[in-house]
């Protein structure tokens, strides 16, 4: 059974939540109220799930992906907010969330996204498609011409998947106008989401050099 | 600070900064008016007409106080004391010998004149400070009977000079207060959403949230009030997450908030995470394609049909798709009611997207939903950014 926990300072959402991922058959391990407790509680509770909220208090949702994703490579990390937020957002999947679904999406959608998540599945909304397309643009027009410095860049393909995701095409739909499988419409969304995370990483790994910091965090 | 303090304290800097200005030019005035008296009183005998002179001077001694102690510089004032300048220059004429006149003496006000200048380069810039330089410039001409003599010549240059000099640094001076100005009221605007932004994530948005998909479980008349609090939600975190459409100075809009508007339960609004500025014509064009387009979905596509609004900004273009996956129509009919001119998507978003030089492609096939792609050109060179973030 998949386990879950549920990260949400808003204690009627973390119950609500919690109750309808329960309902659904999941093991919904532990809750906890901001990244702190998160993070404190992660150890005993092992789960495969992380659900949280970007904006809490004590320890926001992009800080506590970033050390999750760092001490627990194991554990996805599925964003669910009730906010706009889009730097924050795109943040937190930069730091290595896999997914993200607003709070207002029904209890399928998101017994789904758990589910997918949990099978290592990258949960792309429009929202979040749009977000990737937009920040692989600016990538492409900050980078020094000549394309050979490391700036990730999307293939034909990859972009035009992501426009369709970005269109409302669920991933059947799409494998059905592209006449792809479907196993491979998912590997191409999730190679997306993992150049942006590596980028993310070997971004930081080179600011730490530059500042010197590198004897403290090997990257 | 909020907005409206900010405003309260930019009205306060200006009204400070153009007192200074004017303390520096009456002080200026003063001088030059005790140099020209002790001038005078030197040189008095050598006059033909001393008594003139005298009055002369208490005339602009009492000019000189009366400015000093009313801070009103409308343009009448301004106009009054330029020409009370001028007017004395002449007088010297009239009251000196022509001796001293043709060998070059000192006016009557001497100095004082400049003080007009200065006022004149402090009003508007360089531009009105040379225009007055030139005036005294002439009455000094008129004053020695139209001799350019290497001394009246010097004057004239250092005249010119000053009020192409002060009115420019001024130019410079009050430029510089406006980019200060307008960054503090950016950062300040920018801190305010914020706020407001944190506030409304913690309480509203959440309710809204919540009623929505508790709506949508219980079902029924639940589920009606659950769809309407799903649209404010929508609209609203579209409104907290892109903040004004409209960026106060630059006359541009940001094309996500535009269309943030139109968000709702079955309309889901998409883009990247930076600002796509286009000039507000452009995107309320823009906008009222897409609002037309949605109508179109709402009206033709089906009850149950939901639709996607995706922005993206290239380099040279920025492209807007709105796509439904509602019941769709055949090529043929697609045509057939274009020509007829029935389907108000052709006009209302055809027209509008040309008229801003784009242009649009409608892809439809049945049960395959209908997508209206417009791609608008960006004219003039992409915006660019400085350190601050700060859109130029």
């Amino acid at each position: 059974m998949t386990r879950v926990m549920v990260v949400d300072d808003h204690p009627m959402w973390r119950e609500a939540v919690a109750r309808d991922l329960g309902d659904a058959g999941l093991d919904v391990v532990a809750t906890a109220a901001d990244g702190a407790e998160a993070l404190r509680r992660l150890p005993a509770a092992r789960p495969d799930v992380i659900v949280l909220d970007l904006q809490m208090p004590v320890l926001g949702g992009v800080e506590l992906t970033r050390q999750v994703v760092a001490a627990h490579p194991g554990v996805r990390v599925l964003v669910l907010t009730a906010s706009g937020e889009h730097a924050d957002l795109l943040e937190a999947v930069k730091a290595g969330a896999t997914g993200y679904l607003v709070k207002s999406s029904s209890r399928d959608e998101l017994v789904d996204a758990v589910g997918r998540t949990a099978l290592g599945e990258a949960v792309f909304t429009p929202g979040l498609a749009g977000l990737v397309l937009g920040e692989f643009r600016r990538l492409a027009v900050a980078a020094p011409p000549g394309g050979n410095d490391g700036t990730p860049r999307l293939t034909d393909r990859e972009t035009e998947i992501l426009r369709l995701v970005a269109k409302g095409l669920t991933s059947r739909q799409i494998a059905d106008r592209l006449v792809l499988s479907h196993r491979t419409v998912q590997n191409h969304t999730q190679n997306v989401l993992t150049k942006l995370q590596l980028h993310n990483r070997v971004e930081l790994t080179r600011y730490a050099i530059e500042k010197g910091l590198d004897t403290d965090h090997p990257g | 600070m909020t907005t409206a303090q900010v405003q309260e304290w930019l009205v306060a800097e200006r009204a400070a900064d153009d007192t200074r200005l004017r303390w520096a030019v009456d002080g200026f005035r003063c001088v030059a008016l005790l140099y020209a008296c002790l001038f005078f009183w030197r040189d008095s005998q050598l006059y033909r007409h001393p008594t003139g002179g005298w009055l002369v001077l208490a005339a602009l001694a009492a000019w000189t106080a009366f400015l000093v102690l009313r801070p009103d510089r409308s343009a009448p004032i301004r106009v009054a004391d330029l020409a009370i300048a001028c007017s004395a220059v002449v007088a010297t004429r009239m009251v000196d010998d022509p001796v001293r006149i043709a060998a070059g003496a000192s006016t009557l006000p001497a100095i004082w004149p400049a003080s007009a200048v200065l006022s004149w380069a402090v009003w508007r810039g360089w531009r009105t400070g040379l225009a007055a330089a030139a005036l005294v410039s002439a009455a000094d001409l008129v004053e020695n009977g139209g001799q350019l003599r290497d001394a009246t010549l010097n004057n004239i240059l250092l005249l010119l000079l000053a009020g192409l000099i002060v009115g420019y640094a001024v130019e410079i001076f009050r430029a510089g207060r406006r980019d200060l100005a307008r960054a503090v009221a950016v950062e300040a605007t920018t801190r305010e959403r914020e706020r407001l932004a944190a506030d409304i994530h913690d309480s509203v948005l959440q309710v809204l949230a919540y009623v929505r998909r508790r709506g949508d479980q219980v079902g029924g008349e639940a589920a009606e009030i659950g769809r309407l609090a799903g649209d404010q939600e929508a609209r609203l975190r579209a409104l907290v997450a892109t903040g004004p459409a409209v960026t106060p100075e630059a006359g541009d809009a940001d094309l996500r908030a535009t269309l943030g508007a139109l968000a709702g339960v079955r309309v889901s609004v998409t883009g990247p995470a930076e600002p796509v500025l286009l000039p507000v014509g452009v995107a309320h064009a823009v906008a009222a394609a897409a609002a037309a387009a949605l109508d179109n979905v709402a009206r033709h596509a089906g009850p149950q049909a939901a639709a996607w609004v995706l922005v993206e900004e290239e380099q040279q273009t920025v492209t807007i798709t709105v796509r439904d996956d509602g019941v769709g129509m055949s090529a043929g009919r697609l045509d057939a009611a274009a020509r007829e001119g029935r389907l108000g998507m052709a006009a209302a978003i055809r027209g509008r997207i040309m008229d801003v030089g784009g242009s649009v492609t409608v892809v439809s096939a049945p049960g395959e939903g209908t997508e209206v792609e417009m791609t608008i050109p960006r004219s003039g060179p992409p915006t660019t950014r400085d350190e601050d973030g700060m859109i130029r």
